[in-house]
C-alpha cells in the first residue's frame, strides 16, 4: 500500500543527515558534543517570534557576539502564535544540554515553569526584551529604563525647539501602566530643566495609527503656538507626522517620538519627523549574548554591580536588571544605518 | 506496517546524528509535546472513519482552555470540579456539531468549518483577546510536568484514550458501524444500523477529547490562552491520514494513527537536534511531513492501480461492484 513511503522518507533523511556530517563546525569540537568536557559553550536565545524584523536585528548583534566568543549559538522561536511553543523550545532546549538560555518571553507567568526546569537542570537563565518572573531566571537585560526614555524624549524635544514653546504628547491610552511612567518622567525632567517649556495637552490614540492623525490634527487647530508634539507609542509616530505633514507644517511643528526607524523612514528623511527614540535592537542581542556567556562561564554572578561587554564598555547593573544604557536618538543622518 | 519502519528508521538516524536524542529526559519530552496532537487524532480517527472531518476541535481545544481558566481562576472553583465542566462542555461542544451533521444533514466539513470559527471567537470574545489564565494550584501545574511510574503523566493519559478507542474501533460494533457508515452510508441505512447516533458519538467523543486536550495543554504551559490550540485540528488529521485512514471513510486504524503521530512528532524533535540544521528544524520538518503526507498517499493511489483493485473506495454510493475505468 505504502511502499513507497519509507524509501522517499529515508532517501530525504539521509540526504538532510548527509548534509549534516558533509558540513565541517567552523569551531574545534565535534559537532556531536557528546563530551561536555571539551565542548564550547552553547547558548541558546530565544525570540518572541522569529520572523520578526526586531529580532532579526537581536539575532545580528548576538551572531557578532557568539563569533567574537567562540559560542554556539542556537536561535529559534516560534513561527506562529501557538503560545505552547516557547515552553516546548526550552524544553527541547534542557534535554539538548545547552549551557545558558536567553529568552524574549511572550508569556511572563507561562514560560515561568519552563526556565524554572533549565534551571533545576543547571542551565543558567536570563531574559532579555521582555522579562519573566524574576525567580525564574538570573538577570533581565533591560533596553531602556522608563527614566532613560522619559529623558531621553524630553530632553530631545527640548533641544528641538531651543528649550521653549509649547509641546503636545500623543500616547497610547491615558491608564497604559508602562506609558504612564514614561509620562512621569518626561514632567520630572520638564520641571527640572526646561521652565520656558510648556506642556499644553496629553491626547491617547488607542495605539492606532488614524486616531493619532486625528488627534494631532485636532492639537494642530486647538494650539497655534504649538512647536513640538512628541508621540510616546510608536503607532502614534507616523500618526502624528502624517497629520503635520498635511497640515503643511512639516518643519515648523517639530514630531519626534517613540518607535522603530523603518515605520518612520520616510518621515525623517523628508524632514517631517525630527527625531525617532529607540535602543539599539543590535546592541542589545550583542549584550545578551555576552552576558549568557559570562553567566554561563561563572564569570558573572547575581549580586554584580556592573558587566564589561566588548565595545559597549562597562554597564551598569541594578538589581539584576544589566542595563544596556540610554536610548538611542535616531534621526535624518544615521537612521539609513539601520534595519528593524 | 511500513510506518513502523519508517518510525524505526527515524530512531536510528536521529540517534546517530541528533544530539542527546536517546536520553531518557527527550523521549519524555517527545512524549509530552504530542500528548494533545494525539488525543486530537485519536478522535479525529473514528470521525474521519465515518467519511466525515471535524475542523472545529482545534478552536474547541482553546474555548475548553480558556473557559477553564477561568472557572480556576475568576470564579475560584477547584481544578477537578473545573475539569470535570469542563469535559461537559467540550461534549456540549462536539454535540453541537453533531446535532447540525445529523440533523439538519449539513456536510461536516462546512458545519466544522463554522465552528472551528464559532469556538474560535467564543474563546477570544471571552478573553477580549488580551486576558491569559496563568494562576493555577501548583498540585495541578505538576500533573503537567509529573512521572507517574517512570512515563510522563501525559503517557498514561494517552495509554487509556488510545486503548479504549482501539477497543471502540477494532473489538466493538461500534467500530464496524462507523466503518460501515463510512464505506456507504445509504446501505448501513438499509441495514437498520442506527447511522445517526453512531456518527453523533464520534463527534461528541472529539469535543470530550477536545476539553481534555485543553487541561492537559493548560497543565503543560502553565496558562490558558484564546489561540491554545491554532492549527492543531491539521495536525491530527495529518497524523490519522499518515497513519492509513482513507480520507473518505470506511477503512483505517488506531494503531496506524498512533504511528502517523509518532512519526511525525519525533520527526519534529529529532530534526530539532541535528546540529547543522538546528536553526530551520521546524520549517524543515513542516515540509517533510507535507512530502510525506504526499507521498503516502501518493503511493497507497499507484499500488492500488498497479494491483488492479481500484475502485472499491473513490466510489462510495455507487454499489460495490469493481469497474476499471
Amino acid at each position: 500500500m505504502k511502499r513507497l513511503l519509507p524509501i522517499l522518507a529515508c532517501a530525504a533523511l539521509a540526504l538532510i543527515t548527509g548534509c549534516g556530517q558533509s558540513e565541517p563546525k567552523q569551531g574545534t569540537s565535534p559537532s556531536n558534543g557528546t563530551t561536555p568536557a571539551t565542548k564550547k559553550l552553547s547558548i541558546a536565545l530565544l525570540p518572541k517570534s522569529k520572523g520578526n524584523q526586531y529580532f532579526v536585528t537581536v539575532k545580528k548583534g548576538a551572531d557578532k557576539a557568539a563569533a567574537e566568543l567562540g559560542v554556539e549559538l542556537l536561535f529559534d522561536g516560534p513561527t506562529n502564535t501557538d503560545p505552547a511553543k516557547q515552553n516546548e523550545i526550552v524544553e527541547n532546549w534542557i534535554t539538548l544540554g545547552v549551557d545558558a538560555i536567553a529568552a524574549a518571553c511572550e508569556n511572563r507567568e507561562g514560560i515561568a515553569t519552563a526556565l524554572k526546569k533549565a534551571q533545576a537542570k543547571g542551565i543558567k537563565v536570563l531574559t532579555y526584551d521582555s522579562d519573566t518572573t524574576p525567580d525564574a531566571r538570573s538577570f533581565f537585560v533591560n533596553q531602556a529604563t522608563a527614566q532613560g526614555i522619559g529623558y531621553t524624549l524630553m530632553d530631545t524635544a527640548a533641544k528641538l525647539c531651543g528649550e521653549e514653546g509649547e509641546f503636545a504628547i500623543i500616547t497610547a491610552t491615558l491608564t497604559a501602566a508602562n506609558m504612564n511612567e514614561w509620562r512621569k518622567n518626561i514632567e520630572a525632567r520638564l520641571k527640572e530643566k526646561y521652565p520656558k517649556m510648556k506642556l499644553v495637552d496629553t491626547k491617547p490614540c488607542d495605539d492606532q495609527k488614524d486616531k493619532a492623525q486625528q488627534e494631532t490634527a485636532n492639537l494642530l487647530g486647538a494650539y497655534p503656538n504649538l512647536k513640538c508634539v512628541m508621540a510616546i507609542c510608536s503607532p502614534a509616530v507616523p500618526g502624528a507626522a502624517e497629520a503635520v505633514k498635511q497640515a503643511g507644517k512639516a518643519g515648523k511643528v517639530k514630531v519626534l517620538g517613540l518607535g522603530l526607524p523603518n515605520e518612520n523612514k520616510a518621515y525623517v528623511k523628508s524632514g517631517v519627523t525630527q527625531a525617532v527614540i529607540l535602543w539599539k535592537v543590535e546592541d542589545l542581542g550583542y549584550l545578551t549574548l555576552h552576558a549568557a556567556a559570562a553567566l554561563a562561564r561563572g564569570d558573572l554572578k547575581p549580586g554584580a554591580t556592573s558587566f564589561k561587554a566588548g565595545p559597549l564598555g562597562e554597564l551598569k547593573i541594578e538589581g539584576s536588571d544589566i542595563l544596556l544604557g540610554q536610548p538611542f536618538v535616531f534621526t535624518k543622518d544615521n537612521i539609513d544605518q539601520f534595519d528593524f | 506496517m511500513i510506518l513502523a519502519a519508517f518510525l524505526v528508521a527515524e530512531f536510528i538516524l536521529f540517534s546517530a546524528t541528533g544530539r542527546n536524542f536517546l536520553q531518557a529526559d527527550n523521549l519524555a519530552n517527545i512524549v509530552r509535546h504530542s500528548t494533545e496532537i494525539g488525543l486530537l487524532a485519536l478522535v479525529m480517527m473514528p470521525v474521519i472513519l465515518t467519511g466525515g472531518i471535524d475542523l472545529s476541535v482545534g478552536s474547541l481545544l482553546g474555548l475548553c482552555a480558556v473557559l477553564f481558566g477561568k472557572m480556576v481562576q475568576d470564579a475560584g472553583l477547584s481544578p477537578l470540579v473545573a475539569g470535570g465542566i469542563t469535559l461537559l462542555i467540550g461534549g456540549v461542544g462536539g454535540g453541537f456539531n453533531a446535532l447540525l451533521i445529523t440533523r439538519l444533514r449539513l456536510p461536516p466539513l462546512i458545519v466544522t468549518l463554522g465552528t472551528f470559527s464559532l469556538f474560535r471567537g467564543l474563546a477570544e470574545a471571552i478573553t477580549k483577546g488580551t486576558a491569559t489564565y496563568s494562576k493555577f494550584p501548583e498540585s495541578f501545574l505538576a500533573v503537567g510536568s509529573a512521572t507517574f511510574l517512570g512515563l510522563p503523566t501525559q503517557a498514561w493519559v494517552l495509554v487509556v484514550i488510545a486503548s479504549a478507542i482501539w477497543l471502540l474501533v477494532h473489538r466493538t460494533t461500534f467500530g464496524r458501524t462507523w466503518r460501515s457508515i463510512g464505506f456507504s452510508p445509504e446501505g448501513a441505512r438499509y441495514a437498520g444500523l442506527p447511522v445517526e447516533r453512531r456518527i453523533a458519538l464520534a463527534y461528541v467523543m472529539a469535543g470530550l477529547v477536545a476539553a481534555l486536550a485543553a487541561i492537559i495543554l493548560t497543565a503543560r504551559v502553565t496558562q490558558a490562552r484564546a489561540d491554545a490550540g491554532t492549527g492543531y485540528e491539521l495536525l491530527a488529521i495529518t497524523a490519522v491520514v499518515l497513519g492509513g485512514t482513507s480520507i473518505f471513510g470506511g477503512t483505517g486504524s488506531v494503531h496506524g494513527t498512533l504511528l502517523g503521530v509518532a512519526a511525525i512528532a519525533v520527526l519534529n524533535n529529532g530534526l530539532s537536534r541535528i546540529p547543522s540544521i538546528m536553526g530551520v528544524s521546524r520549517e524543515l520538518s513542516g515540509v517533510l511531513t507535507g512530502a510525506l503526507l504526499i507521498a503516502a498517499l501518493a503511493g497507497g493511489v499507484m499500488m492500488k492501480f498497479l494491483s488492479g483493485r481500484r475502485a472499491r473506495r473513490q466510489t462510495s454510493h455507487i454499489p460495490n461492484t469493481s469497474s476499471n475505468a
